[in-house]
């Protein structure tokens, strides 16, 4: 549809609308800490309401041209696979929102912070939410990358939201170097099919034919950030990490949001993907492997939310699975799969945090038989853990009908390792339902705010509901799965009473499924010893290797460089004056060096060039700091004279300026120092190497400048035309101080460069001074 | 304690180089100086005040206090002259008005983005001198009450344990 100038595009509002939520929620949230959630919820709210208004508007594009000589535009679409994914960022974001809104205020308490650091957890969570958005309707592929690192950042902080915990520290920034630096690799890509294709445009891209070997690598870097996203192995080691993040976070990041950004991705590309048969076979057996050891691993652990993270690499890996098996079945069931996952599993998180607010225990062996002391959250949970493990009457049957239609397709091996798949699911699930709910009880639970409970029960409705009235689901999930408008994708999902190969295979999901869960302890040594491999051998190993090795280089370089101040200037010096020696050298010399006449004009200028001289090699010689700083002062004192004498009026200026503040910090830092050192550096006798070693160092340097600068000043150029530009240029700058104009103007960017600089020196000073505090 | 001829002094110089570094500043496009020179002056005005008033009174003034805070106000307004323009789709820097434009004037001072980065690289530079020496006297005012505190323990503070204590600092 094109757009229409002056009309609102529903595109851009739902930006728009999605932006502004952080922004009003942490507004509100710094004059009322109280009303952060309540703000929070208001504005997640208009944000679904604009999506779900979309679904009756149809496809939307927003299209400007951006840096149109680089080929950008600012274009949004908001089509089908757009819709589905901001509904579930806006959907699902509200019910964590209002979970939040309780459950975040109690967390502060029991880690005995103010609650007004609130603003800070809902602002990030909603420019996440936001950033979520922009990722999945921005159709130029740079527009894309921005948004994507945009949610890197915002989960960075959300991980490490407890920030006094080492625990948290460490997995925000694990969950940020997997994510950030396979974002590096989606970047290398995009780039890659620019080269290719020369367009960033999403929507010409996906017509292409991508057969050559670059375009083909291209998509398997795009593929491998994808997959690192959706936590798949080998790259799943962050997401179980991240289960330091409180409750809310990974209700919302680890189901429906951070982890679908990744097959969202893959989403996008899928019609350039799946012309590539490797990428797809290697996407079957990323998704098998991560079915299998995230299924695994899940039966084994014992903390609730790691048995969910763990479920969530294995539900992912069906998804990339059928993304995989890519037939009539398979990309419409990975959108439909993507939609009732995320309903069911964020239920189930927030599940794990009501179980531990109430019982104040993280661990299953710690809780058990809370059927009668919580039965509205068990009927909500046990709802969608129904969803998940695919019972009938809930949408999930509906998910896995799909995937074992896909599998069966392919051929029997896929359907029995579907059945696997599912049946390991229905162990982890039924485990995590069972552990809570049933048995006896080993901890008497608190009562928790309602806020805590409605939620859950809500999705698990939403999945009972969408499990018996389909045709709302199956519309989203065909929209998400239409790759050509004209020829629109078909989901058939009913109950067949019959002994169809998908209703077989569930059924022996389900006896399987029973079978493992109360033969738990005939395997769990096995497993269990799975797991513990994994940890040895396991790809965070190397990760930890890696960060460790790379600390001890930046150690080692740090201890050649900056032991002393006499090394690190010499690090500075005896390449330069190395380096700008060959120079002098190789360079042709004849008329090089030349000896100018001497006019009785040039008389002051020599005069303060003398007094220069003697000036620098005065200050070698007094030995107490202060008379050092002075003599030095005076150096540049005599050089801001020389600069007024040959007519730069504003580098004098400067100069002395400059000058003088200097020599205020050096005294300041003087007056810092211990007397005592300062006196016994004075008195002792310098060591005889170190001097030998600086007068060597010093006259090499010095030497060589020497020796530049001659030659420059032998040699005036030929043509002015730098100069000549910028004096012609100042006036059209509306400028008529040319130096100034250069700063602020010409060379603008180096000017941004170096204030950026400084800042950073004002927080290295603060750091080490004041402990980094501002104030 | 300096005496009240320099504190004097010090007081009644404060607005005049305050005015100077103004002039500077905003007539930098017209004449010698820019946002560097005009940063560097005003620094030094404050400076003064805290050479005679002395670090403890120096670090009861919001100047001193607020200075870092100052220096990424001035990046953050830099920053924006410099990319607000990309995203209206121009290049990084792009002014406003454009070239052969007209621009409004004041007396000698222009209405013009490019001042705009200007204030924002004086800001950079007066937060960065006022408040990393300001950092400096806060901690040598802490240094000087400790080392008052331990004299007043210990009646005879010998050279040597000083010299351990302050290696002990490094």
């Amino acid at each position: 549809m094109p757009d229409q100038m002056g009309e609102p595009n529903l595109a851009l509002i739902l930006l728009i609308v999605a932006f502004a939520a952080p922004l009003c929620t942490v507004l509100v949230g710094l004059w009322r800490p109280r009303w952060t959630g309540p703000a929070a919820i208001a504005t997640t709210a208009a944000a679904l309401m604009v999506v779900l208004g979309s679904y009756r508007v149809g496809d939307v594009s927003f299209s400007r041209p951006w840096v149109s000589d680089l080929g950008l535009a600012f274009h949004l679409e908001l089509d089908g696979v757009a819709r589905m994914f901001a509904l579930l960022a806006t959907g699902i974001g509200l019910m964590v929102v209002l979970y939040a809104w309780r459950y975040i205020p109690l967390h502060l308490a029991h880690y005995n912070r103010s609650l007004e650091e609130q603003p800070r957890f809902f602002g990030f969570l909603l420019l996440f939410m936001a950033a979520m958005v922009g990722l999945v309707m921005s159709a130029d592929t740079i527009l894309q990358f921005v948004f994507w690192d945009l949610t890197a950042i915002a989960s960075f902080f959300l991980i490490g939201f407890d920030r006094d915990q080492e625990d948290s520290r460490a997995s925000a920034m694990m969950a940020l170097l997997v994510t950030g630096i396979s974002a590096v690799l989606v970047l290398i890509g995009v780039l890659l099919l620019w080269v290719e294709f020369g367009t960033f445009d999403l929507v010409v891209l996906s017509t292409e034919i991508t057969t050559s070997t670059s375009a083909q690598w291209a998509l398997a870097l795009i593929a491998v950030g994808a997959l690192a996203k959706s936590a798949q192995v080998p790259l799943h080691f962050w997401l179980p990490r991240a289960m330091a993040a409180p409750t809310p976070v990974s209700a919302y990041l680890h189901s429906a949001a951070m982890v679908a950004a990744g097959v969202f991705l893959v989403r996008r590309f899928y019609p350039m993907i799946q012309q590539v048969e490797w990428l797809m076979d290697a996407m079957l057996v990323v998704g098998f492997a991560s079915i299998v050891i995230g299924g695994i691993i899940s039966l084994t652990r014992d903390n609730l939310k790691q048995i969910l993270a763990y479920s969530t690499i294995s539900q992912y890996g069906y998804v990339v699975v059928m993304f995989g098996l890519g037939n009539a079945y398979g990309l419409s069931g990975a959108m439909f799969y993507i939609f009732a996952h995320a309903l069911v599993k964020s239920a189930l998180f927030m599940t794990a945090g009501a179980v531990t607010e109430a019982t104040g225990s993280k661990y299953m062996s710690k809780t058990g038989g809370l059927l009668r002391a919580m039965p509205w959250l068990a009927v909500g949970s046990g709802m969608a853990a129904a969803g998940l493990v695919a019972l009938p009457l809930t949408i999930g049957f509906f998910k896995d009908e799909l995937f074992f239609a896909s599998a069966w397709e392919r051929g029997s091996v896929f359907g029995v390792l579907a059945v696997m798949a599912a049946s390991f699911t229905f162990a982890y699930a039924g485990r995590f339902w069972k552990g809570i709910f049933l048995g006896e009880m080993r901890t008497q639970p608190r009562p928790i705010p309602g806020m805590l409970t409605a939620p859950v029960v809500v999705l698990g409705a939403l999945a009972v509901i969408f499990g018996i009235w389909t045709p709302w689901v199956v519309d989203i999930a065909e929209q998400a799965a239409t790759i050509d408008v004209a020829h629109p994708a078909h989901i058939h999902i009913a109950y067949h009473l019959d002994l169809r190969a998908e209703n077989v295979m569930a059924v022996a999901a389900w006896v399987v499924g029973l079978t493992i869960i109360f033969t738990e302890r005939y395997w769990r040594e096995a497993a269990v010893t799975f797991a513990r491999l994994g940890d040895i051998l396991g790809p965070e190993r190397i990760y930890w290797s890696t960060l460790r090795s790379l600390e001890r280089l930046s150690d080692w370089i740090h201890r050649i460089e900056v032991r002393d101040l006499r090394s690190r200037v010499a690090t500075i010096l005896a390449p330069t004056g190395i380096l700008i020696g060959i120079a002098v050298v190789m360079t042709p010399n004849d008329d090089a060096f030349v000896i100018g006449g001497f006019q009785r004009t040039d008389l002051p200028l020599a005069t303060m060039l003398i007094a220069t001289t003697l000036a620098s090699i005065a200050v070698a010689i007094p030995r107490g700091h202060l008379r050092i700083v002075l003599t030095l002062s005076c150096v540049g004192f005599s050089l801001a004279v020389i600069y007024a004498l040959v007519g730069a009026p504003d580098v004098a200026l400067v100069a002395v300026l400059v000058e003088t503040v200097l020599g205020i910090f050096f005294i300041a830092m003087l007056l810092l120092m211990p007397r005592s050192i300062l006196r016994f550096e004075t008195r002792e006798p310098s060591e005889r190497s170190g001097v030998r070693r600086d007068v060597l160092l010093a006259g090499l340097s010095g030497v060589m400048a020497f020796f530049v600068v001659w030659g420059i000043l032998s040699r005036p150029s030929g043509s002015n035309l730098l100069i000549n530009t910028y004096d012609r240029l100042t006036p059209m700058a509306h400028g008529k101080d040319v130096v100034t104009v250069i700063l602020a103007d010409f060379r603008g960017f180096d000017t941004l460069g170096e204030i950026t600089v400084i800042s950073l020196v004002l927080l290295g000073v603060l750091g080490l001074i004041r402990k980094g505090r501002l104030r | 304690m300096t005496s009240p001829i320099t504190r004097f002094g010090a007081h009644i110089l404060f607005l005049p180089i305050m005015m100077v570094a103004a002039a500077v500043l905003v007539k930098g496009y017209a004449d010698i100086g820019d946002g560097f020179s005009a940063g560097v002056i005003a620094s030094l005005g404050v400076i003064l005040q805290a050479v005679a008033y002395g670090p403890v009174e120096f670090d009861r003034l919001p100047l001193a206090r607020f200075a870092p805070v100052a220096t990424f106000l001035g990046l953050l307004t830099a920053l924006s002259t410099a990319f607000v323009p990309v995203l209206f789709g121009k290049p990084i820097l792009y002014h406003y008005p454009p070239a052969g434009e007209e621009v409004i004037h004041f007396g000698s001072i222009e209405l013009i983005t490019p001042v705009a980065f200007d204030i924002g690289v004086f800001l950079v530079v007066v937060g960065f001198c006022v408040g990393s020496l300001a950092a400096v006297a806060r901690e040598i005012a802490r240094r000087q009450a400790e080392r008052e505190n331990l004299a007043f323990e210990r009646s005879e503070p010998s050279l040597a344990t000083a010299e351990t204590r302050a290696r002990g600092d490094l």
